[in-house]
């Protein structure tokens, strides 16, 4: 009866619910909710059921879910990292990268294995059938589709701090309430937002998709009392590929032989010579010339909403770097799209003058435009407000991920979708919420950001952003995170952990047997030929000493020694990797140890800075109130804040006994 | 309530050491107040403790008995020369403060001496100048400190960082500062170009060019960063003496400046007059190794049209002071030129002439100043004052010596970091780009911590990011 009501779309749902009786479409109750279906409500949802919480996923459109809404890529530079991390957690994006991908390629191969950025050009259509089909696999999952119009809480928890506690969401056209104990928001460009094309201007989250939910918003900020920002993003237009004449661009090969994202994955799905080309063309001053006519006629380049500054649109490209070619990346939205994306032409110009943009590069004289180019501007709540599990701190049993915390691309909301999840499924489960350091992932690094210093313009993941960038390293993820992701939070299946084991203990295995091979310097020069040592002849070095050597590899050692090396020939990659960083790790260690042991000490999220008793400059008062540090760590990066303050801080919370250290 | 902390063995990623591999570095401070006082107290703490006593208190064999003071003659662990002499303790850990091996030293309070013994310290390796609130830090992490402690030791060291922050404020103010802030500046935009190849390259048009120019930017900030540990001098000039030499052509004053008696026979300066009818290369062999020149002037010998009096100074001091080539120019803040006799001149040239001469880079001060009547002394007393002070740093401001051993160190630090920079250029751009960043963090200590924001900040204003 309720399902009615919910406007089931019942041919989909019922594939999507398969794994449900049917009697459970009435069901009112859900441990977990997560309201969006894009990179961070899927995974969001996807870890929730992982970690044994009955969870339901609610989306304006069942089709959309898992949807690439603008770029057809996953990964790069930073970005890649985080993928390797949602995999290690065993999230969706990487394996549907996998079996996605048409174009594999590593970025920074010359730049050292830390700074590796694994990148895949995707298939849109396999994409979304990936995640739909996980999905539908996945236990205790259901998903609806329906549009949200208001959170319902009620009052909070008395012995945990806070304001409210949510009870659940109320549906656009449902008068019944369905309830949960925990609700996860993700609901990307749609808090608040309109669109903009030329000088017109309509609301909504995407084009082509329902509007914004007003509804939510209101709840947020009057209800809740939300701080929110605002902020905007754009997509390019869509290019019809025979129109385009690509012997005038540059052609991109991937890499002969596909890395894949997942730990899983030996191979991708698509072969190796099946991969698709990108190509490379450039802007030419004609492109210049016409963004210049066309700014009176551009109402978003006119406003002043914060934009990143890395991902700008053609518009602002020109206009703050004039007299430049600027690089065009056409990449294949798919096996059997007709189309080609533009990448670094983002545009909201009107769509006559797109075309006229788009025709004044050389490649693109006779394109045609499939969808032009838009502009959005959106609502996000100012990330302060949350604690590092991603909870509201106001809110009991309220996760935000996703751009509704400012962060900007899929890799990034997948990955708070994965770990806000994880803390709805605990939170319902009455296990207590987890954060992850920024010591030990790009995702803490990515989430301490976040909530520690909040943003000013969409944020995006830099390797430059890690302190500790040669431990966090895309070829290790698994170690750093998969026993504990399975261990300690439970949001990794058994199989995983299994394999992750395994290439933990060959790793070690291999490193001890690396080190047992010990010579002289001049008998390492005898048995390996020509290779500059720069130890002299009587050092004796042994094999993981040697491996840190440029021009030593792997399978020189296991050559040289077969008997006790060979058989870890499928290591030799990671192996090579790690002695090379072992060293540097080494030194940071300490550093790491501080900063953790500091992020384990949190502060009570209700602390009145103003009027504590202790000796605090007014100054200092104002910052503390104003951000709020979760933790004494989170206190040390302020800027502002004095080596006395924290010891202030730190005999505060002993004294009243609000220390948390495990 | 947090995931982090505490791996289970089994859990430990491959990279993370054991405590017992990774040594915390150790680390020294002047632990008693600053200022002039009976006894200076200078603790270490940190693994490498028994090493520092065992290399500065001549204790080669066995180390003293814990926590019982032993009198020892306290010297340079490289140059063996006697630093002082005063009492040693030695706490072995976890019985000591920090709950690490410990050390103090109870030393003369007199700044040269506390300068000595702290630049000594920081020239042994894997030894640090302690941040602000570290051994409390250290302490507390050890589980050694009790409430009240901690809030005891919370005003300590609000105290002791204001104090720094304050000298820290004035340093930054002068001409050092302005060095530091310089080479800050210059490793921010190595750092920012380097991270914007590594995150950026892939998808944006940066030049490959932009390497290069890391290259030669990062070596010249190693030549200069060296030269000018080389060249600092202060704690030593505190010790020995400030030489300043008086020089200038027959009767311009010098002896007359000399046997006015009246510059301040101020703590450790040494005066040494230029004996006239030296040879000429003698005389600028003397000026370049002083620190401080007078150079005197007769005034009556002045141009009598005030503009053309600059000129006619700059060519009087090519003659006098060694090539510039020497490492010394005119506008080094090494020479001060005194225009003796100026009762002679008429009061009108002389105003015009001074108004003329203020307004000139390039130019050291240049102070009118008659020996016979003595007008103008005082004003040219404070200004050698002011250059003395500068030299040496004021010892009775804070605590110089603490803060220029902080300096050193993190400067000698700097200077390795980014030897890692050139090691591994060609072989791993993320381990080249760490030493950058770990050079900027020593700097940062200096001079302020950078933030991944602020070389964001300075990729975007450089680069035409837009993917």
């Amino acid at each position: 009866m309720l399902a009615q009501k919910l406007h089931l779309l019942r041919h989909n749902v019922l594939s999507f619910v398969s794994s449900r009786t049917g009697s459970d479409f009435t069901r009112r109750q859900y441990d977990v909710i997560v309201v969006g279906g894009g990179h961070a409500g899927t995974e969001a949802a996807a870890a929730a059921a992982r970690l044994g919480a009955e969870t339901l996923l609610i989306t304006q459109k069942i089709m959309t879910i898992g949807a690439l809404s603008c770029n057809p890529s996953l990964g790069g530079v930073g970005k890649g990292q985080l993928v390797r991390e949602v995999d290690a957690l065993d999230g969706l994006c990487g394996r549907a990268g996998d079996a996605a991908g048409v174009h594999f390629s590593i970025l920074n191969r010359s730049k050292g294995p830390a700074v590796w950025g694994p990148r895949a050009q995707l298939d849109r259509e396999r994409y979304r059938q990936f995640i739909q089909s996980e999905l539908l696999s996945t236990p205790r999952l259901t998903v609806l589709e329906g549009s949200v119009d208001e959170l319902l809480v009620s009052q909070p928890n008395p012995e945990e701090p806070g304001h409210h506690r949510v009870t659940g969401i109320r549906l656009v056209d449902g008068s019944h309430p369905i309830l949960s104990s925990s609700v996860v928001l993700t609901t990307g460009t749609f808090l608040s937002g309109s669109l903009f094309m030329g000088q017109t201007t309509s609301p909504g989250g995407r084009m082509g998709d329902a509007q914004s939910c007003a509804g939510l918003s209101y709840t947020l900020k009057e209800t809740l009392g939300l701080r929110v920002g605002r902020l905007r993003t754009g997509t390019p237009p869509r290019i019809v590929k025979e129109s385009v004449d690509l012997s005038l661009a540059q052609l991109q090969a991937p890499d002969k032989q596909p890395t894949p994202f997942s730990f899983l994955n030996t191979h991708t799905r698509c072969k190796p010579e099946e991969q698709l080309p990108c190509y490379l063309t450039h802007t030419t001053p004609g492109v210049e010339r016409v963004v210049r006519e066309s700014v009176h006629l551009n109402c978003h380049i006119q406003q002043d909403a914060k934009g990143p500054r890395y991902c700008p649109s053609i518009e602002s490209r020109v206009l703050r770097f004039p007299g430049r070619r600027h690089q065009v990346w056409l990449e294949p939205e798919g096996l059997t799209s007709d189309l080609l994306y533009p990448q670094g032409l983002s545009m909201t110009m009107p769509p006559e003058l797109q075309l006229r943009l788009l025709r004044e590069i050389p490649a693109l004289h006779r394109a045609e435009i499939r969808t032009p180019g838009y502009g959005v501007q959106y609502d996000f709540v100012c990330p302060t407000q949350l604690t590092p599990s991603l909870q509201v701190k106001s809110t009991q049993g309220l996760f935000l991920a996703g751009q509704i915390n400012g962060t900007t691309g899929y890799e990034e909301a997948a990955a708070q979708g994965l770990w806000a999840g994880v803390n709805a499924g605990r939170t319902a489960l009455s296990l207590p919420p987890m954060a992850l350091s920024r010591t030990q992932s790009y995702i803490g690094v990515l989430i301490d950001d976040l909530v520690g210093r909040g943003v000013t313009e969409p944020y995006r993941m830099f390797t430059s952003r890690a302190e500790f960038r040669t431990y966090l390293r895309p070829d290790n993820a698994d170690l750093r995170l998969t026993p504990r992701g399975f261990e300690e939070v439970g949001c990794v299946t058994l199989r995983r952990y299994k394999k992750a084991v395994s290439v933990r203990d060959g790793l070690q295995e291999a490193l001890m047997a690396l080190q047992s091979v010990a010579l002289s310097s001049t008998r390492w020069r005898e048995k390996l030929g020509n290779i500059s040592l720069s130890e002299n002849k009587s050092t004796t070095l042994n094999g993981l000493d040697l491996l840190q050597y440029k021009d030593v590899s792997f399978e020189m050692l296991a050559s040289a020694f077969p008997e006790c090396l060979s058989q870890y020939f499928e290591y030799s990659q990671r192996l090579k990797i790690e002695a090379v960083y072992r060293p540097h790790c080494e030194k940071q260690s300490r550093e790491m140890e501080r900063i953790r042991s500091e992020e384990s000490l949190s502060l009570p999220s209700d602390m009145d800075y103003l009027s504590l008793p202790v000796s605090l400059s007014q100054e200092v008062r104002e910052i503390l109130d104003r951000v709020r540090p979760n933790t004494l760590g989170a206190a040390t990066r302020l800027p502002g804040m004095t080596p006395a303050g924290i010891i202030h801080l730190l005999n505060y919370v002993l004294r009243t006994g609000f220390m948390h250290m495990l | 309530i947090f995931f982090v902390h505490r791996a289970s063995p089994s859990a430990r990623g491959l990279c993370i050491p054991t405590r017992a591999v990774c040594d915390a570095e150790t680390i020294f401070a002047l632990s008693s107040g600053h200022g002039r006082c009976g006894v200076a107290v200078v603790r270490v703490s940190g693994p490498a403790s028994s090493m520092v006593l065992r290399n500065m208190a001549g204790l080669t064999q066995a180390l003293p008995p814990p926590r019982t003071a032993l009198l020892r003659r306290i010297t340079d662990p490289k140059s063996k020369e006697l630093l002082d002499r005063g009492l040693v303790l030695w706490f072995k850990g976890p019985h000591s403060f920090t709950g690490e091996d410990s050390a103090e030293f109870h030393i003369h309070g007199g700044p040269a001496v506390i300068t000595a013994v702290l630049q000594a310290l920081g020239s042994l390796e894997g030894v640090r100048p302690a941040e602000a609130g570290e051994f409390t830090r250290r302490a507390f992490h050890a589980g050694k400190l009790g409430l009240t402690e901690v809030e005891g030791l919370g005003d300590l060291i609000h105290a002791e960082t204001e104090a720094q922050r304050r000298q820290a404020l004035r340093q930054m103010d002068g001409e050092l500062g302005r060095l530091y802030q310089d080479w800050s500046y210059r490793l921010k935009r190595c750092l920012a170009h380097v991270e914007a190849f590594i995150d950026f390259s892939e998808d944006e048009l940066i030049e490959d060019g932009v390497l290069n120019q890391v290259d030669s930017s990062v070596r010249q900030l190693e030549t200069e960063i060296e030269r000018h540990l080389k060249d600092e001098r202060r704690g030593e000039r505190l010790r020995t003496g400030v030489q300043v030499v008086i020089a200038g052509a027959t009767n311009a004053g010098k002896s007359s400046l000399l046997n006015t008696h009246r510059v301040p026979p101020s703590r450790g300066t040494t005066r040494r007059p230029l004996v006239e009818r030296e040879g000429v290369r003698r005389a600028r062999q003397r000026v370049e190794q002083a620190d401080l020149t007078l150079v005197v002037v007769d005034s009556t010998q002045l141009p009598p049209d005030p503009q053309l009096v600059a000129a006619f100074l700059q060519q009087h001091l090519s003659t006098v002071l060694p090539s510039p080539e020497a490492g010394m120019t005119a506008a080094s803040d090494k020479v001060l030129l005194v225009l003796n006799k100026s009762d002679l001149v008429p009061e009108e040239q002389r105003e015009r002439t001074e108004g003329e001469l203020r307004e000139r880079p390039g130019l050291p001060p240049a102070c009118f100043l008659s020996c016979s009547t003595s007008t103008g002394l005082e004003d040219f007393l404070t200004v050698l004052q002011s250059r003395v002070k500068t030299l040496c740093g004021d010892p009775l401001s804070g605590a110089p010596s603490l803060t220029q051993a902080r300096h050193r160190a993190h400067l000698q630090q700097s200077v390795q970091a980014l030897n890692q920079y050139h090691q591994y250029r060609d072989q791993d751009l993320a381990l080249a780009a760490e030493g950058v960043r770990l050079a900027l963090t020593h700097l940062g200590r200096i001079t302020g911590r950078v933030g991944a924001e602020e070389i964001l900040d300075i990729i975007f204003r450089d680069f035409c990011i837009g993917k």
